[in-house]
């Protein structure tokens, strides 16, 4: 007996190196190898338009953040300058030019030399058309909308009266990045340098300013110093982030975020059913091996080490070609997104490269390891005798490894509980009918009087159920996937795009008083221009839960940005067209809460809440849950209350509608008819939104490939497995007598039994978890497609034309007494 | 039962066995071993003969600690086996014994200088690859090395699976007919072969065979009888007559 402690890497190694070499490590190798490249590529990816995203989110604040105040922020901007962030500051007011005998009230906004922080303005000089500029404008000269132009009758090179002070207007003002609260730009702009405004005199202590803060930070850490920035900002300020300033926008990108990590996990899940099939095969071939080296002298704990630490180089060296290939399909998708959208997308962090490695662990360690771990309990009488065999392993072992690596790994994908939790289900339902179903179809096969060619070929299935059954199972969670990533998707991202069709809205009109809800209705329709309907719009604070005061220190991130910001309430008895109630009845007495907004805040069905509505309460329980498509370009409001809850409060109201394009006179002829109104023109954000879609398809498709190659390796894993045996009967059967046709008749048969019932099975779940994705995760209408069983069943088809041909070749090219020697 | 009988050694047993019975259920419980005693001697060859299903690869298998007796005992090299767990007979057939079999049994994934060096890396000992390029050298194939198991025929992989069986000096060397997967010629070389190596290295050795010939050359021996083992004295006279030309048969 030695002391000495055997080389266990050098003993995993040695056999990894050849085991590569051999092939029978190819279908875990490379069902690893997609499963990482998958990962990383979607990683990268979505990390990059996710920055590229921000970076033009942030655009729509000229910054990283913003801070307003009706108070001046000196002391916030030498905070912020402190952390580190580079600082811009702004004042808007309302306040009325002069030029020649014209007067307007515009909403005039100064800005520094540092204006905007972040995106561009877009001026016409009057010479050159529209030009893109990163500055504002100069001390001494103003920039105006065209609006104001026309309507002050003046041309770029006149001037202005702002205040005490004459300006030159120096260009018109076609486009600037922080257009601020849609809801809150109540006249068209002038823009000015913030040196001008002493010399206007019009800033005094009793004037409405506003101030902002804007602040932003190229530094790797600028999550961090925006937080510490909101940490230490006083109660009532409120810090604006790009993430929750545009929700249609967000809600976009969320869903092509999901699009591409379903994808993704659905590669990752494929790959692990080829682990699974690949490693119950590779731990019968390695008995031997474990048996002998345990005759020699190797313990059960030498033996569990080895292979655990060749599971683990295996996941090393899947891992660093996995991630280099999925770096490689980011720059393709990203080089798509460039010039599609003439967008620079930034470069992509490390997280993907993690991600790609813990993958790789968690598939082999979750699906293979389950079944080699029985391989150090080989008896080594089995070298011997044959019939000596490992003990299976537990099935609980199998099961929950398998679960919990199906789960970590959608995790990893989705950071979604929802996803995880209807993916895990949707999987183990399915895999649960495929084999119940596929076991009976297989008993039924077994009856069924055939004779000759079709004898073999079913006698080969039927003679294993369950194994048959397994493998059924597992192709047909392959077609499945490639059925509802192929077809769905295609349903999905329809249905998604009709989200957003092209009469979607795209003019918002706010400050409606309430006598002229009727003539503006009545104005809009003679202009063959339909409304979205007019919704009274009032200002509040929330102020307390169910009798208490509200705690703003229990809320953290963006339920205290909600906690703290003033709310826009509506009220009315008709549920807008958009919305739809979850829970409760609307609106019942009280407020109608949207469902996320509440969950966000923590709010129940029951909870009492009072808002402060011009300085006086107002509580009412909330009675409703509501979904709202944020991307509908509707008004919609997070609180609706009931009418006699506020209808006797002071209201302004507010309506969207769409303009054809072409038709932009139209807001101007409208501004005539209604000057007290403010139009808001949305149809940059809408096309932004557009575009994403259209990009994310095309990425999906691209992500789509690693699913058909995932489908690939389950197909190789299952073949693979059992190609040996194949080839053994087949020389038995030529032995005596039978010819290589019938050989290969025998096989046509068998494959294409398995690939309709493959088929048939795949179109139904498909057809299931189609609906289920649509109406649970995407909150898209769910629909059934009938084209699914055909496609199920020509998928079927196509994987016996496939493999047949394949794998009949290679059963008929082996000399029967070669074969039969092994 | 048998007895057992030193021949011209009086020394302490590298092996006894005392009483072992061996009952399998297939469904009905079955004896394949009964009531068995031996006890062999370093230095000695042992052959074990009798027909096809007489048990005498599961009396192999009780005595390597391959397997554990229904009851009986069985000490090796000193070690009761019967009282260690299947890590604990692994760690005495570690170093103590060498095993080869009638197929052969190397890694298909290793090459012959990796599967003759695998007991070494098992027991931890250094230099692994220097002492089986000994061992493959002295069986022979020293310009083999590399070459994978598929790419050796059959005699060349028994020649490795020697040099893995002798490159641990185990005290004890247990072969499982093995020139059951050769042919005539072939055979008798490996059986040469490793008659030379066992005086060579002073190995005791176990043999199961059912070729009177193969048995003839060890020094004693034992037969199996439907699971009844009992004295066999080797006839010298096997070694001439024609049957010394068959073996494996």
């Amino acid at each position: 007996m030695s002391a000495m402690r055997p080389n266990i890497w050098r003993l995993a190694w040695q056999g990894l190196v050849r085991e590569v070499q051999s092939g029978l490590l190819t279908p875990m190798l490379l069902a690893l190898l997609v499963a990482v490249s998958a990962v990383t590529a979607v990683g990268f990816f979505v990390d990059r338009v996710d920055g590229a995203m921000r970076a033009q989110a942030a655009e729509f604040l000229a910054a990283d953040g913003r801070v307003e105040s009706p108070d001046p922020l000196g002391e916030q901007a030498e905070l912020a300058q402190e952390l580190g962030l580079t600082t811009s500051r702004q004042l808007t007011f309302p306040t009325v030019v002069v030029a020649g005998d014209q007067t307007l009230l515009v909403g005039l906004k100064a800005v520094d030399d540092a204006y905007p922080l972040r995106g561009t303005l877009g001026i016409d000089r009057g010479q050159n058309g529209t030009q893109t500029v990163e500055r504002g404008p100069p001390p001494g000269e103003a920039w105006l909308a065209r609006r104001a132009m026309l309507s002050l009758g003046i041309e770029t090179g006149e001037t202005i009266e702002v205040g005490r002070t004459r300006l030159t207007v120096s260009a018109i003002l076609e486009r600037e990045p922080d257009v601020g609260n849609v809801f809150a730009q109540a006249a068209p702009r002038l823009m000015i340098h913030v040196d001008d405004i002493e010399a206007t005199g019009l800033v005094t202590e009793t004037s409405r300013v506003q101030h902002a803060l804007l602040v932003a930070s190229d530094a790797d850490d600028r999550r961090r110093q925006l937080d510490r920035l909101e940490e230490q900002l006083d109660a009532g300020l409120n810090l604006e982030r790009p993430e929750n300033s545009q929700p249609a926008f967000q809600t976009a990108f969320d869903r092509a975020a999901r699009f591409l990590g379903l994808a993704a996990v659905v590669a990752v899940l494929l790959a692990g059913a080829a682990l699974v099939i690949a490693a119950r095969h590779y731990n019968r071939v390695q008995q031997e091996a474990a048996a002998l080296m345990r005759a020699l002298g190797a313990s059960s704990q030498v033996i569990g080490r080895v292979y655990r630490s060749r599971l683990l180089m295996l996941a090393l060296l899947a891992a660093i070609p996995g991630i280099a290939i999925g770096a490689v399909t980011q720059l393709l998708l990203a080089g798509l997104m460039g010039t599609m959208l003439d967008v620079d997308l930034p470069a992509p962090g490390l997280a993907p490269v993690g991600l790609g490695l813990a993958v790789a662990l968690v598939a082999l360690f979750g699906f293979a390891l389950p079944s080699l771990v029985q391989l150090k309990h080989t008896p080594p009488l089995r070298v011997l005798n044959h019939l000596a065999a490992a003990p299976r392993p537990a099935s609980a072992l199998l099961f929950g490894a398998g679960v919990g690596a199906i789960a970590l790994l959608i995790w990893f994908q989705a950071r979604d509980t929802r996803l995880t939790l209807y993916v895990l289900a949707g999987l183990g339902a399915s895999v649960i009918v495929f084999l119940v179903v596929a076991a009976g179809l297989v008993t039924l096969l077994r009856r069924w009087p055939a004779r000759g060619a079709a004898r073999f070929g079913l006698a080969r299935m039927a003679r294993a159920r369950w194994v048959s059954a397994t493998q059924i199972a597992a192709l047909a969670l392959g077609v499945t996937a490639v059925l509802l990533l192929s077809v769905v998707r295609n349903d999905l991202i329809d249905t998604w795009e009709r989200q957003i069709p092209p009469d979607a809205p795209n003019v918002f009109a706010i400050n409606i008083q309430p006598d002229e809800v009727a003539p503006l209705q009545s104005f809009l329709a003679a202009n063959d221009v339909e409304d979205a309907g007019l919704y009274p719009m009032i200002r509040a604070r929330w102020s307390e839960i169910n009798g208490e005061p509200v705690d703003l220190d229990q809320y953290e991130g963006r339920a205290h940005n909600f906690a703290t910001r003033e709310f826009n309430l509506s009220y009315g008895d008709e549920l807008p067209g958009d919305n739809k109630v979850v829970k409760g009845e609307f609106p019942a007495g009280g407020f109608s809460v949207e469902r996320e907004f509440a969950e966000t805040l923590g709010w129940s069905i029951g909870d009492v809440l009072t808002f402060r509505v011009n300085g006086q309460p107002v509580s009412a329980k909330i009675t409703s849950l509501r979904t709202v498509e944020w991307d509908s370009m509707r008004p919609n409001f997070f609180v609706i209350a009931a009418p006699q809850l506020l209808e006797d409060t002071p209201a302004q109201y507010v309506t969207s509608f769409h303009l054809d394009e072409g038709r932009e006179g139209f807001q101007v002829d409208l501004l005539r008819e209604f000057p007290t109104l403010t139009l808001f023109d949305v149809s940059r954000i809408l096309e932004e939104v557009r575009t994403l879609i259209a990009r994310a398809s095309q990425a999906v498709e691209y992500v789509f490939a690693f699913t058909v190659a995932a489908g690939l390796v389950v197909l190789l894993a299952a073949f693979g497995a059992s190609e040996r045996q194949r080839i053994h009967d087949a020389a038995v059967l030529r032995v005596m007598g039978a010819s290589r046709s019938m050989v290969f008749r025998a096989l046509w048969i068998e494959f294409l039994a398995l690939g309709l019932l493959v088929g048939v099975l795949a179109a139904g779940a498909a057809m299931a978890v189609g609906m289920l994705l649509s109406a649970q995760v995407f909150d898209l209408p769910a629909s059934a497609n009938p084209w699914l069983l055909l496609w199920g069943l020509a998928a079927g088809t196509l994987l016996a034309v496939l493999v047949t041909p394949l794998l009949g070749r290679r059963m008929t090219q082996v000399a029967p007494a070669k074969a039969l020697r092994g | 039962m048998s007895s057992s009988k030193p021949l011209g050694n009086q020394a302490r047993p590298v092996l006894s066995i005392a009483r072992v019975t061996q009952t399998v259920r297939t469904p009905e419980p079955l004896t394949i071993v009964h009531e068995a005693s031996l006890q062999i001697f370093p230095g000695e060859a042992v052959a074990l003969v009798g027909p096809s299903g007489a048990g005498k690869s599961t009396l192999l298998a009780l005595m390597a600690g391959l397997d554990t007796p229904t009851s009986g005992r069985i000490e090796l090299d000193g070690t009761p086996l019967e009282t260690l767990d299947e890590d604990g007979r692994a760690a005495v057939r570690s170093g103590k014994v060498g095993f080869v079999f009638q197929s052969f049994h190397l890694i298909d994934g290793l090459n012959a200088l990796e599967n003759v060096a695998l007991p070494l890396e098992l027991a931890g000992q250094r230099d692994a690859d220097g002492r089986a390029r000994e061992a493959l050298a002295e069986v022979g194939l020293g310009e083999r090395l590399r070459h994978m198991p598929r790419q050796l025929s059959g005699g060349e992989q028994q020649r490795v699976a020697l040099a893995r069986a002798f490159v641990g000096e185990p005290a004890i060397l247990f072969a499982d007919e093995p020139t059951g997967s050769l042919d005539t010629a072939t055979g008798e070389q490996v059986i040469e072969l490793l008659f030379r190596l066992r005086e060579r290295h002073h190995t005791t050795l176990v043999l199961v065979t059912h070729d009177p010939a193969l048995a003839a050359r060890c020094d004693r021996g034992f037969q199996v009888q439907a699971g009844r083992v009992s004295d066999w004295q080797p006839d010298p006279e096997a070694l001439q007559s024609p049957a010394a030309t068959q073996s494996g048969t």
